[in-house]
This record gives C-alpha cells, structure tokens and sequence, in this order.
C-alpha cells in the first residue's frame, strides 16, 4: 500500500513516496526513511506525486524526520503534493513550517547554492 | 472501509475530496477510539452507518469504548515553531476542520458522533483563504 524508492544527488536525497500513509504503515514509512538517509546527506526531498493518502500518524512522521534533519543541519524539503494532500499540510500548519515545492525541480533548484 | 466510502461517493457522482476528507475523518477518530478508547483485549464492535441528507453526507459512529467527547477535545496550536511542536494531537483537528458537523452524544453504554460534509458548496476553498 506504500511505497518509496530513493536516489541521491549531490548530498540531497529524494524519497519518491507512493500509495497510502496511514496508522497501519507508517513504521514502515519511517523506517524507509531512516534507513535511506545518510549522515552526509545535506537535505532530503520527499516527492509525494504519487501519494494518494496520509493522516496525522502520517504528518507525525513527517515531521519526526524534519525534526531529526533539523537537529543534524540537514534540510526537509516536500513537493508535488495532489490538492488533498496539500490541504491536509495546510490545516495542521505544516505548510509554514516546511518549504513545499510544486515540483522537484523547483525543490532541486532551492537547495542549490 | 475506504473503499466503501470511495464506492458510496463514486456511485453519487460526489467529488473526490469529499471521499478524501471523510475518509480521513473516520480513520482519525477510528484510530482514535482503537487506540486509547478500551481498557480490555475483549472484541468491540463499532458501527458506521453513511447516509445522505439532502446534499450533506451523514456519517454516524457507534461504538462501545470509554466516554469520550472528541468534538470537546483540545485544539493543537499550529503557529508555533517546528522545534516546539508536540507530535501528536492533530487527527481530531483535521475531522473538525473538514467535516460541517460534529456532534457527540452519549447513548447508555454507547458513544454516538456524528458527522456531516455538505457536497454542494465548495467549503474546503473558504477554508484555505479564511486564515
């Protein structure tokens, strides 16, 4: 029901997450995660193109994995989010607390530098 | 259970949105309800009956779990700083934030919620610029 395949350019590693991200799976998802960053990595792109669903165990994991970037100097950058995936970022707040990109290649581009 | 709900709003003609947002609302407040709502390992049964009422979708929930009033339930402060946010307390934030209506009434042994999201107006764009 979830998916993620991962590749990594130039220290930012981009996370394609699919499927549904619910109670049921999000250890899963957060495991994926982990396991996919490195301590080197600068950034990291969650592109949720493919995302169909996600609830607040959901959002709770993505904010963990910010959290945990955060505390290393490391960036969380999201995009592609589909309208419904967007409005739930938006009522939790989460919108202003983590650069949401509509594409990757914008998400790519903000963390040149 | 979300495909019952996806096949109730596809038969309807019901935007997707809809379907999506009482989808999310069920899961929060089942998962909710699963999670802190019994004190035993005995077998619950919850009931979820859907209906339409004129243009607005009636969710009704009935389950046997503690007393519990989710629509009185504390609201999450979603303008503080990433670093301050507690995790948690959000899923019943998103059904009050999506759903019209959302009543809770205590029936014997029973908790009863009820939900309603009217199909016709287009609220979740109000939503958006309201803030």
């Amino acid at each position: 029901m979830m998916d993620v395949t991962t590749e990594r350019h130039d220290g930012v590693l981009s996370a394609d997450v699919g499927g549904r991200i619910d109670g049921s799976n999000v250890v899963q998802f957060e495991e994926a995660i982990r396991t996919a960053v490195e301590d080197s990595d600068r950034a990291v792109i969650m592109d949720f193109e493919k995302l169909a669903y996600i609830s607040s165990a959901g959002l709770r994991a993505v904010l963990l994995t910010a959290k945990t970037l955060q505390n290393r100097n490391a960036k969380l950058v999201l995009c592609s989010l589909a309208d419904p995936i967007r409005e739930v970022f938006e009522i939790s707040g989460f919108d202003k607390i983590l650069p949401i990109h509509p594409t990757r290649a914008e998400a790519l581009a903000s963390l040149e530098s | 259970m979300a495909e019952k709900i996806d096949e109730f709003c596809a038969a309807r003609d019901l935007p997707s949105a809809i379907a999506y947002a009482v989808n999310l609302s069920l899961d929060e407040l089942l998962t909710n309800t699963i999670s802190y709502g019994y004190d035993d390992d005995a077998r619950h049964r919850i009931d979820i009956a859907i209906r339409m009422d004129g243009s607005a979708m009636v969710v009704e929930i009935t389950d046997d779990a503690k007393p519990f009033d989710p629509s009185e339930a504390a609201r999450p402060d979603t303008d503080v700083p990433i670093e301050d946010r507690p995790i948690g307390g959000l899923g019943i934030h998103f059904v009050r934030e999506m759903m019209d209506g959302f009543w809770y009434r205590r029936s014997g042994k029973h908790n009863i919620v009820t939900l309603t999201k009217n199909t016709e107006t287009k609220n979740t764009e109000d939503a958006g610029t309201a803030t």
